[in-house]
């Protein structure tokens, strides 16, 4: 019987930024609550159950081709796991309208995890979704938001957007996203080129890579310089963007899905991490707090990023911002930086002081555990 | 020695590797004492047993329980319209937006 469960309509472990997030969002609840259930996707190698400790972690492992149906499958399933524990249950954490709405049904206290909005973000890649179903999926997230008793979000930018679907602003919490320090001699990746520029995270429109492959193009005169991808997606879902840089000419090395502990040091070694995150609504409506950002910052990488409000939000004076969605304005940033390697340096060391100071994981959770001192005693 | 072969971890997912001691007569991998549940099992064919009576009823279960399709299958559920045809037409494989993504089974709604 657990006093404490967390659910995400996500695969974890995976190589993504969002299980990084729910692996500290989920120790602190259990560590909290001596252990808990985690309610994620599994598929894969990923076994259907595990018993870690006080820890169950139950994954949901049905094939429904359906997003919506699977999302709808995997909220029945939820409901299932959770009835065991209702008399106990004290508190759920969730992070998207399918883990919450089962959660809610128990009677235990809510802690929703705004991350994204599955009404703003699923049109990207689900473009034939009408207005009246995202109308849909929006009541859902305003009903779940509506009845949080706290709704965690990891940038102000999207504050807006929950309050505008009901969260009582008082409810409204900020957590922003970290990282952990990288130890200073981490050992240079053996495939590593000499110089080169890093891109992380996975590769959607609003990632903005075509953008840096498109800068690239214009950097073509620095032969010493490569370009490395950490994908956090598949060769075949790279499909894409591969061709486009293989018409540009451009000099890519492509890592894919490489453990997490592996790329901090692809980015200590980088002399450039790059966020060209594109103006979109998704980014500028909705927000998000790039992982792949502060990652590069813990590593003592200068980043250079778009210039969007949560980027300004992580990224402060300890990086260059340019303005989004300009292959030249990016072309030249990264060749200006290239050529004061000292000031890049100094940028990169800035940075990294900056997450030590306040933004590592363990911040984070400290954050989160505020949050759960202040639902506790409501 | 037959190494223990249920996966563990939380984050970092690895094989136990302890001393196996049993088999698991469902899966047929090997068990070792900490990791040994009910019935002589690997802890996944027992949560499955738990979970649907036998582990060969587990799909079955599933699959029954997908057909299922109704709105009212948590609380109060009727609060807000359920989806229909249409809806879910937008939401096919073949709809996405980039047909290279589905590939690898993502099936985040948001991502961080
Ligand atoms: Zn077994
Ligand atoms: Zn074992």
């Amino acid at each position: 019987m657990h006093r404490a469960a967390y659910l995400a309509f996500d695969r974890f472990p995976s190589a993504k930024g969002s299980a990084v997030h729910i692996r500290h969002m989920a120790a602190e609840l259990f560590d909290r609550y001596g252990g808990g259930l985690l309610c994620v996707l599994g598929g894969g190698e990923l076994p259907a159950y595990q018993r870690e400790g006080g820890v169950e972690i139950v994954r949901f492992t049905d094939v429904v081709p359906n997003l919506l149906d699977r999302a709808e499958a995997f909220s029945r399933w939820a409901a299932d796991r959770l009835a065991p524990h209702r008399d106990t249950l004290e508190i759920c954490h969730v992070r998207d309208p399918w883990g919450a709405l089962p959660a809610l049904s128990t009677g235990a206290r809510l802690v929703y995890e705004a991350n994204g909005l599955p009404s703003i973000e699923l049109p990207y890649a689900w473009p034939l979704a009408a207005p009246s179903t995202l109308a849909k999926i929006r009541e859902r997230e305003e009903r779940c938001l509506q009845e949080a008793d706290a709704v965690v979000v990891p940038s102000r930018v999207i504050v807006k957007a929950v309050t505008g679907r009901g969260a009582a602003p008082d409810r409204v919490h900020l957590v922003p996203n970290g990282a952990d320090p990288v130890p200073a001699d981490v050992p240079r990746p053996p495939t590593a080129p000499d110089r080169y520029v890093i891109y992380v995270g996975a590769l959607q429109p609003w990632q903005g890579v075509d953008v840096l492959l498109r800068a690239f193009a214009r950097l073509a005169d620095r032969t010493d310089l490569t370009l490395v991808v950490c994908s956090s997606v598949s060769p075949a879902r790279a499909r894409p963007l591969r061709r486009l840089g293989e018409r540009l000419g451009v000099r890519i090395q492509w890592e894919h899905q490489i453990p997490h502990a592996d790329v901090a040091a692809w980015l200590a070694h980088a002399d450039l991490s790059v966020a060209p995150l594109t103006a979109g609504p998704r980014n500028l409506d909705q927000g998000c707090s790039p992982i792949k950002v502060w990652e590069s910052m813990a590593a003592g990488t200068a980043v250079v990023a778009s210039d969007l409000p949560v980027i300004r939000e992580v990224l402060g004076d300890h990086g260059r911002l340019v303005p989004p969605d300009r292959p030249a304005e990016l072309a030249r940033a990264i060749r200006v930086l290239l050529e004061y390697p000292d000031a890049c340096r100094e940028l990169g060391e800035r940075a990294r002081r900056h997450v030590e100071a306040g933004f590592t994981w363990k911040h984070a959770r400290a954050r989160l555990a505020d949050v759960y001192d202040r639902v506790e005693a409501h | 020695m037959t190494p223990c072969a249920v996966t563990t971890g939380f984050f970092t997912l690895g094989k136990c590797g302890q001393m196996a001691v049993a088999g698991c007569p469902a899966c047929g991998r090997a068990v070792c004492a900490d990791h040994l549940a009910d019935g002589g099992m690997c802890p996944e064919c027992a949560a499955a047993r738990r979970q649907f009576g036998h582990p060969a009823a587990a799909a079955a279960a599933r699959r029954r329980a997908y057909r299922h399709r109704q709105a009212q299958y948590y609380g109060d559920a009727g609060y807000y319209s359920g989806f229909d045809d249409y809806d879910r037409a937008a939401f096919e494989p073949g709809a996405a937006a980039h047909q290279d993504y589905l590939d690898d089974g993502d099936d985040a709604l948001v991502d961080s």
